[in-house]
């Protein structure tokens, strides 16, 4: 495996600082800490509203967490366009379909990445609602 | 409304520096869970241990309240195990496969779209957990400074410590 330091990516530990300083910041001035599967529960109740309302006003689960925008929804909005600024910026966005790790060892099919990534993403979430994370 | 902008102006500056540590990828993601590349170790504790340090403080200055989990057995361990598991089979987690569509590595919307099944899934099951494990080993909200009966200050500095060291060895190895 390639070790070399990458040249176009900072160091993990400088990025690393800076985040950590964002959180802190975030938790001064509007006292909210990051969080992201919350926003997939609310985004989940909004598109399943969309189909049948009534039901989703009858499941606990979206009666407690109640789908719509909040701060987080639009935080993790905020994550995709400055991954999309600082990848434009540092001229490492790249369209890419499967993973260089996953070609080197299943191929570049998208139809296998994409199955076992949305069975992946299932069990994640799962997880994640289940340990409250 | 200013409540979401600050989401979205927070959100836009953690993306940025998410993107900027190369954590946003699958094969830095992968490649930690192989043992093989610990970006993300490096990345995510210097971000926890900047977190602590900052927090901390703004809680000794009465600035700052902290954001306590509960800590439940049954749900935190299976939780826990279940997203373990799927993490390491898409490669990314629900923020950074967000972020990774961000960067081009468009593989992560199938991520986002077995998410959203996992959180309707989750809807459906979330009576029965109820009844079950989010009932089993119910410790509250915990933590090691509460549990131990010590300064938050006598915790900190060990757990850097800690982490200075895995660093130190990390960078021995070319990890």
């Amino acid at each position: 495996m390639e070790k070399k330091r990458d040249k176009d990516y900072w160091s993990p530990y400088i990025a690393g600082a800076f985040a950590g300083l964002v959180l802190v910041l975030s938790v001064w001035i509007t006292g909210k800490y990051f969080g992201a599967s919350t926003s997939f529960v609310r985004s989940a109740g909004l598109i399943e509203k969309a189909f049948d309302a009534e039901r989703v006003g009858q499941t606990e689960y979206f009666v407690e967490t109640t789908p719509k925008i909040d701060w987080q929804w639009m935080f993790v909005a905020g994550v995709f366009f400055g991954a999309l600024i600082a990848a434009k910026a540092s001229g490492t966005f790249k369209v890419q379909a499967v993973p260089g790790m996953w070609q080197a060892k299943f191929g570049s099919n998208i139809a296998p990445r994409a199955i076992v990534a949305f069975l992946g993403g299932t069990v994640a979430m799962f997880g994640a609602r289940l340990a409250d994370g | 409304m200013s409540q979401l902008l600050y989401g979205l102006i927070t959100g836009i500056l953690f993306g940025f520096f998410l993107q900027r540590g190369k954590v946003l990828r699958y094969d830095q993601q992968i490649g930690a869970l192989r043992l093989m590349d610990m970006t993300i170790l490096k990345f995510m504790l210097t971000a926890i241990f900047v977190g602590a340090i900052g927090i901390y403080l703004l809680y000794d200055l009465g600035a700052a309240k902290l954001s306590i989990k509960p800590t439940i057995l049954g749900a935190t361990v299976v939780g826990g195990l279940l997203f373990g598991i799927g993490w390491g089979v898409l490669g990314y987690c629900p923020g950074t496969s967000i972020g990774a569509i961000g960067e081009g590595r468009w593989d992560g919307v199938w991520g986002v779209l077995g998410m959203l099944a996992g959180a309707a899934l989750y809807a459906e099951a979330y009576p029965l957990m109820k009844k079950s494990l989010l009932i089993w080993g119910d410790l509250g909200k915990i933590t090691l400074p509460g549990v131990l009966n010590v300064n938050h200050w006598l915790i900190i500095p060990v757990f850097i410590l800690l982490g200075v060291g895995m660093f130190i060895f990390f960078e021995k190895k070319n990890l």
